[in-house]
C-alpha cells in the first residue's frame, strides 16, 4: 500500500492532488460518502481536476466544464469521453492509501 | 453591432448575426472550441451581463448540470445587446488563421462514391486555410450552417473542396446534393483545431466515410511540404467496398508508394472486399505493430471510429493526448 495523505488533509466536499514519483498525478476526493481516488489529469485536455468544481459526485473540468463521475470515472458531461481512471483506496487511522 | 466584454479581458465587436464564439475569434482571440454546432460542449461559457438568444436550445453540448449552472455555449449564443461574459481565453488555441464570412459559387460536383461526392466552390481572395480545418458553409433555407472540412490545400485562387456524404434524411445534405454548378452559398473560415501541426514524427491519418476530407487535406499538404524521411499513412475506413474512396487521390500524390501510403480496410464481413478486414482503428494498431510511440495520429470520421481510437490510444495505449488530433462533433 502507498501512503497518499491524511483524511484531514482533504476537508469534506474538497480535493487535493497528490505527486508521486515516476507516475502521473493523483486527486483524492472527500465526498460524504466516502474517499475516492482518480487520476488527476483530465481526459479531454490536460487540465488538473483537483482544481475542478465538486458538485453532486462529480467533478467538474476547470477549463471545459466537462465532467466525470468521482466514484466511477465514467464520463458525465461534454467534452469528456473516455472514462477517468480510478484507484482502489484503503483509508486506515486516519490516513489514505492507493491499494496496489 | 454589439460589443461584447470578456470579464477581466478584453472587449471585442459582434456584427448583427454573429455568435459570441465566432466573433471572438475573428478578432484572434484565444477562445477554445471544437465543433461550433453545438455537439462538442468546448465552449462553455457564463453570461454576466446583456442578453443572448440561444440558437440551439437542445444542444448536446450542455449537461443538465451546467443549464442549471447557466452555462451557455458561444458557438449557438447571438448576442441581442452589448455583453459582459466569462470565458477562458487560452493561446494555445488561438486561431491561426483568423475566420472570415465570404460569398461563395458552386463550381463543380464529381461523385467519388454511391453516396459521397465531391463540392468544389470558389471565393474571391484566398482560400486561407491549415490542413484539417473546415468551413461552415450557410445553405439557403436553412437555419443553422453546416461544418465541412476542407479537402484540399490552401491556395490564392479560392478553390475550397469538400467531401459530403448524403445522409438519408438530413437537412444540410439534402440541400447540397440539390445545388448545381452557379449557386451561391456563404462560406465561413477557417475552423478547427485539428490541423496538421509541424513535427519530427510520422504522420498517421485514419478517416471513415466524408472524415476523408480532412485526412486529404493533411496528406496533401505532407506531399506538397519537404521530401525528408518521414512517412504518412491514411488508414481509411468503409463499410463495403462500394464505400471504399480515396485511393486515385492518394496515388496521385509524388511520393505515394515510398513515402506516403494508403490502406484501406471493410468492416462487412460478408463483403466481397480482397484488401483488410475489420474496424480501421485496428486495422492500423496492427499494421503499425501496436508501435505509436514515433507518430502523430489525425483522424476524422463517425463518431464510433474516434471514441475507438481515443480509447485505444490514450487509455489503452497511453500515448500524449496531443499526439492524437481530432475535433469532436459529438
Amino acid at each position: 500500500m502507498l501512503y497518499l495523505c491524511e483524511v484531514t488533509d482533504v476537508a469534506e466536499g474538497a480535493s487535493k492532488r497528490i505527486d508521486l514519483p515516476e507516475r502521473p498525478p493523483l486527486a483524492v476526493f472527500h465526498l460524504p460518502t466516502g474517499i475516492f481516488v482518480t487520476d488527476d489529469t483530465c481526459t479531454h485536455g490536460l487540465a488538473s481536476l483537483s482544481e475542478g468544481e465538486i458538485d453532486d459526485g462529480a467533478v467538474e473540468c476547470p477549463w471545459h466544464q466537462g465532467a466525470f463521475d468521482i466514484a466511477t470515472g465514467k464520463p458525465c458531461g461534454a467534452p469528456c469521453t473516455i472514462p477517468l481512471r480510478t484507484h482502489r483506496v484503503v483509508v486506515s487511522d486516519g490516513k489514505v492509501f492507493l491499494e496496489e | 453591432m454589439h460589443t461584447i466584454r470578456l470579464a477581466g479581458g478584453p472587449a471585442f465587436g459582434c456584427a448583427d448575426g454573429d455568435t459570441v464564439l465566432r466573433a471572438g475569434l475573428r478578432e484572434g482571440l484565444g477562445l477554445s472550441y471544437e465543433c461550433n454546432v453545438g455537439s462538442c460542449g468546448v465552449c462553455k461559457f457564463e453570461l454576466v451581463e446583456g442578453a443572448v438568444e440561444d440558437l440551439r436550445p437542445d444542444a448536446p453540448g450542455l449537461s443538465e448540470r451546467d443549464r442549471r449552472k447557466g452555462r451557455r455555449l458561444a458557438c449557438q449564443s447571438r448576442p441581442t445587446a452589448d455583453c459582459v461574459v466569462s470565458m477562458r481565453l487560452d493561446d494555445a488555441v488561438r486561431p491561426p488563421v483568423r475566420p472570415q464570412q465570404r460569398t461563395a459559387v458552386l463550381e463543380a460536383v464529381r461523385p467519388l462514391t454511391q453516396d459521397m461526392s465531391e463540392f468544389t466552390v470558389r471565393t474571391d481572395g484566398a482560400a486561407d486555410f491549415l490542413p484539417g480545418q473546415y468551413a461552415l458553409l450557410h445553405l439557403s433555407g436553412l437555419g443553422a450552417p453546416r461544418a465541412y472540412s476542407m479537402a484540399n490545400t490552401a491556395n490564392p485562387e479560392g478553390i475550397w473542396q469538400f467531401i459530403v456524404r448524403r445522409v438519408p434524411n438530413g437537412a444540410g445534405t439534402a440541400a447540397l446534393f440539390a445545388m448545381t454548378p452557379g449557386a451561391a452559398l456563404s462560406l465561413d473560415a477557417p475552423y478547427g483545431q485539428a490541423y496538421l501541426r509541424p513535427s519530427g514524427r510520422d504522420v498517421v491519418c485514419v478517416a471513415g466515410g466524408s472524415g476523408l476530407a480532412p485526412m486529404l487535406s493533411i496528406a496533401r499538404a505532407f506531399a506538397e511540404g519537404p521530401a525528408d524521411d518521414r512517412r504518412l499513412t491514411l488508414y481509411y475506413g468503409a463499410r463495403t467496398a462500394r464505400d471504399v474512396c480515396g485511393a486515385a487521390e492518394l496515388a496521385a500524390l509524388p511520393g505515394f508508394g515510398t513515402r506516403i501510403r494508403y490502406v484501406p480496410a471493410v468492416s462487412d464481413p460478408d463483403d466481397g472486399f480482397a484488401g483488410r478486414r475489420g474496424f480501421i482503428h485496428t486495422v492500423m494498431a496492427e499494421d503499425l505493430g501496436r508501435r505509436f510511440d514515433n507518430c502523430d495520429i489525425y483522424c476524422a470520421g463517425p463518431p464510433p471510429m474516434t471514441l475507438a481510437l481515443e480509447d485505444l490510444l490514450i487509455r489503452e495505449a497511453g500515448i500524449p493526448a496531443d499526439r492524437l488530433r481530432f475535433d469532436r462533433f459529438f
